[in-house]
């Protein structure tokens, strides 16, 4: 009896709890993970001639908080939103990139999402951890010009066969435009393994 | 004496710092569940991939540049002063390749409205645009862009970037530049790099050898962007910033920046750096450089569409006799 409640706890508890993650399969939630990524620093890069760096140091940290939800969005579309990748449609990631750097961000959507067909691999994504510091260049005038968002992002899958994967992620992003930040360069790096699964609630043992 | 450890044990310990290594990676990503470690689930590297795109220049039109050195020390206006470093760099974005080529400060030519005089005077009669009008005549070739540096923006340059690694070709003892390097691949900083970059009286061709020495500074700081930024692509804005606190130029910033991209694209192998030949005469009681005119005209001819010189164009190198060749 004991043994048949503990396996009902875990099957509950399982597909519920845990983070959101789904022990053992049973339809994929339109749930969207909440994530924010940890802003470690914003450095500040000047051009004016015998200008100090420290003297804009407020004004990098004001364009990290600007940008820090435009990446926090890019990466839950990229990653974590059923919505998008369930569908493999990446639109609203491929629109935060320039005209230019367009065609070749969707080329490389295995490495800069988590992929065309994550929707039949995957049933879940759960954020785990992610990381940004920023270089920001300013112009003569001391405004804002380009960025360098450095970033480390990880996350866990469970795939539709039962399995996990940790979904790692990171590089570098530049950004231009300020005022309507767009990706003009980047180089991103995917290192994806497999996992064992999340440590979640689970049945105490019968003896 | 002491025996050297064997290998055995230094094995063991490299093993046992992998799997702690290992273990810890996977704990700080979540994937490990207690008591899973008896279990020795392997980790499978899935994908490993990289993406990436810069914005870089890739036409077939070349892109020329001047770079000028202005002789102005400390407090002196810096556009008022002498041009004692003059290059003219051209980029073929779609072949990854550039061309530098240094004009001998002493060439005596014509000046756009001013006569004629040495080249190095068209920057105090006008400023840098005038040193451009001087050379785009000489050339026949239309300059995009034109950058200028001093002393002091020189040697702050170098050390923004946290000094410059240089493959100085034989030793420079120049008690005038006070440059004392000897041969071999070194770190120079400000300091060093500058008194490199002026040191003419241990040469024995002078502004000439003086001037190929200037654009190899050139081609070493491709290569030390490029190994940088392979690296770490956001060294790229500390380059940048560097550059422009340290130069005035006429280059947009967001055209700096697609230039800086396009940097990160060219091969430094694939620079050819050259002085324009001439000889030394005089001139109105002063010693001037007379350019060579037949290699000038071939030159100019054959950076005009592509930017790059055959070999038949390269003139022999100034420093030839110190290098051996």
């Amino acid at each position: 009896m004991l043994v048949l409640a503990g396996v009902g706890l875990f099957l509950v508890l399982g597909r519920g709890g845990g983070g959101g993650i789904p022990i053992l399969g049973g339809g994929r939630s339109d749930e969207v993970p909440a994530f924010d990524f940890v802003v470690r620093k914003a450095r500040a890069v000047p051009t004016a001639e015998g200008a100090d760096a420290k003297s804009l140091t407020e004004d990098a940290d004001a364009v990290a908080k600007e940008l820090t939800p435009i990446l926090d969005d890019l990466f839950t579309t990229a990653f974590l939103d059923p919505g998008a990748w369930g569908d493999g449609d990446y639109a609203a990631v491929w629109e935060r990139f320039t005209a230019d750097a367009r065609p070749s961000a969707e080329q490389s959507v295995e490495t800069l999402t988590l992929g065309a067909s994550a929707g039949d691999v995957y049933e879940s994504v759960t954020p785990k951890r992610g990381v940004l510091s920023y270089e920001v260049l300013f112009d003569a005038d001391g405004a804002p010009a380009s960025v360098v968002a450095t970033f480390s992002f990880s996350a866990l899958g469970a795939r539709t066969d039962g399995t996990y994967t940790a979904i790692v992620s990171s590089g570098q992003l530049f950004l231009g435009n300020p005022g309507d930040w767009r990706i003009t360069a980047f180089e991103v790096r995917r290192d994806d393994r497999t996992a064992r699964p999340p440590a979640s609630p689970t049945p105490s043992p019968t003896t | 004496m002491p025996m050297p450890p064997t290998t055995a044990p230094r094995r063991r310990a490299t093993l046992l710092v992998v799997a702690l290594v290992a273990w810890v990676l996977g704990t700080a990503l979540g994937t490990t569940t207690e008591g899973a470690t008896a279990r020795a689930t392997p980790f499978l590297q899935l994908e490993q991939a990289r993406a990436g795109y810069v914005p870089a220049l890739d036409g077939s039109t070349p892109i020329f540049i001047l770079v000028l050195g202005s002789d102005a020390r400390p407090g002196e206006e810096i556009a008022g002063q002498r041009a004692d470093s003059i290059h003219v760099v051209a980029i073929n974005p779609a072949k990854h390749r550039a061309t530098i080529v240094g004009f001998p400060r002493d060439s005596w030519v014509e000046i756009p409205g001013y006569g004629t005089n040495k080249i190095n005077a068209a920057m105090p009669a006008g400023g840098p645009e005038l040193v451009v009008k001087t050379v785009e005549s000489l050339l026949g070739v239309r300059m995009d862009y034109w950058a200028l540096t001093w002393f002091d923006g020189f040697r702050a340059m170098i050390d923004d970037i946290g000094g410059l690694t240089v493959d100085v070709p034989f030793d420079v003892h120049d008690s005038y530049s006070r440059a004392d390097l000897s041969a071999g691949l070194q770190t120079l900083d400000g300091r060093d790099a500058l008194a490199f970059a002026r040191a003419r009286h241990a040469l024995p061709t002078g502004d000439f050898g003086r001037s190929e020495n200037q654009g190899l500074l050139l081609v070493s700081a491709l290569a030390q962007f490029r190994k940088e930024f392979a690296k770490d692509p956001s060294r790229l804005l500390d380059w940048v910033g560097a550059g422009l606190r340290n130069m005035r130029t006429d280059v947009p910033l967001d055209q700096v920046l697609r230039l800086a991209f396009t940097a990160s694209t060219l091969n430094p192998k694939k620079v050819t750096n050259v002085v324009l030949p001439g000889g030394t005469g005089m001139a109105g009681g002063t010693s001037v450089v007379n350019l060579d005119r037949t290699a000038l005209q071939a030159i100019a001819a054959d950076l005009a569409d592509d930017g790059l010189l055959s070999k038949a164009n390269i003139p022999p190198s100034p420093n030839a006799s110190l290098l051996g060749g």
